[in-house]
């Protein structure tokens, strides 16, 4: 199985940043995938798959995150993820 | 719900202890308003306002002043009371009923009952139970608890495990009050209450081990007889879409109420009864004002913007 490996940057385009609600868009979006998936900001590494850990990464408005997919389905979970990155995480 | 005067007899048979004086035949009429009135004004001779849909209550007051009138005056004023299509008349204190009651109640087919109970004692009793009797009841399927207090209703399909997570709380010390049919009445004060049917009661049906009784094998602490619902929690079979965070809650409406509702994935291995026992507790929580997934939502949020002038 080649094990593929996707890194992005994407910018926090919503008016109040990760909190509960984006995080579990993420989680759930994260959820359906088997490969890896890690949001990275200031050094801070934890999974998309984890609400707690994604409200501790303190993703402000206007932050830059790198998200890292790897294994199987890394391109077909990056694409969701970054759908809701672009997409304000349908809020505002 | 229309109740009639028969219903309330026999319901309050105990709590009421009421006898039939006359008109036995016609106390399957409905009652047309389910309240009670004091009759002292119309007594008077006023009938401008008089609620004479309502069960009338004749006590010490109405008893003395019909004493203090002279007989043929009596008679003509209790006539025109009962010419207004009263619906009943009860009388506390057990006193003697004045012969012109029973002759008025046969003309106008008015039963009359008897009770010994003080005036403001049986209309108290007698409002709980009006109220009991005329709440809308429905029957729905699902099972439930009552933990620490809180009223909790399970949900789910057929097999998947509603019983056999009932069973796992009545084993940490929660109480049963019905399984897999539940009856609710809605009261007036806008809450669901939960009890089961009085033929099954307090027995379970477990696959593999077949019928059980609750109470005898886990003992009187184990069921209870009716309870408050507080929270609705459906068992599901994973779909993914589950709620992460509850911020943002669900509510079912159940007889034109709304119920907060948690849905719960079942998978193998997990323990539902240790998970709903937690909902249970997080809902007592909530209810002392005190919600957890907001207040730390509200917490990160409030991190996030402040910090937006040294990232943004």
């Amino acid at each position: 199985m080649a094990d593929e490996i996707v890194i992005k940057k994407f910018k926090v385009l919503n008016e109040y940043g990760i909190h509960a609600r984006p995080a579990a868009l993420l989680v759930k979006a994260a959820g359906k995938y088997s490969c890896d998936i890690f949001i990275e900001k200031d050094g801070n590494k934890v999974s998309c798959k984890s609400i707690m850990g994604l409200m501790t990464i303190e993703g402000y408005p206007g932050s830059t995150m790198q998200v890292t997919t790897s294994g199987a389905d890394a391109h077909a979970a990056m694409a969701e993820i970054e759908e809701l990155f672009v997409n304000k995480f349908y809020e505002d | 719900m229309a109740i009639t005067l028969q219903e309330l007899l026999e319901e309050g048979a105990e709590r009421l202890s009421l006898s039939v004086i006359a008109g036995e035949e016609h106390l399957n009429k409905k009652l047309p308003e389910i309240a009670m009135n004091r009759p002292g004004l119309a007594l008077t001779g006023f009938f401008q306002y008089f609620a004479n849909q309502r069960l009338q209550i004749f006590g010490l007051a109405e008893f003395t002043y019909l004493k203090s009138l002279p007989s043929p005056e009596k008679y003509q004023r209790l006539k025109e009371l009962f010419e207004q299509q009263i619906p009943g008349i009860v009388i506390t204190r057990n006193r003697k009923i004045p012969s012109e009651i029973i002759e008025l109640a046969e003309t106008f087919k008015v039963p009359v009952m008897r009770t010994p109970m003080v005036t403001m004692n049986f209309v108290n009793e007698c409002t709980v139970l009006l109220e009991k009797l005329a709440a809308p009841r429905e029957r729905i399927q699902g099972t439930t608890m009552e933990i620490m207090g809180i009223g909790v209703l399970l949900r789910g399909d057929p097999g998947i495990g509603k019983s056999e997570t009932a069973l796992s709380l009545i084993e940490r010390g929660y109480s049963l009050v019905s399984d897999d049919v539940t009856e609710i009445r809605r009261t007036s004060r806008g809450r669901i209450v939960c009890w089961a049917n009085e033929v099954t009661r307090y027995h379970m049906e477990i696959r593999g081990l077949g019928i059980i009784h609750v109470p005898s094998l886990f003992g009187v602490s184990s069921i209870r007889r009716q309870t408050e619902l507080d929270v609705v929690i459906d068992l599901k079979q994973p779909s993914g879409n589950e709620d992460r965070t509850g911020v943002y809650p669900e509510f079912v409406e159940l007889m034109g109420i709304s119920i907060p509702c948690l849905t719960l994935p079942v998978r193998s291995g997990r323990d539902m009864a240790n998970i709903v026992e937690v909902a249970a507790l997080n809902q007592k929580l909530k209810e002392l004002g005190h919600d957890a997934a907001k207040e730390l939502d509200d917490r990160v949020i409030d991190r996030l913007t402040k910090g937006r002038g040294r990232h943004g």
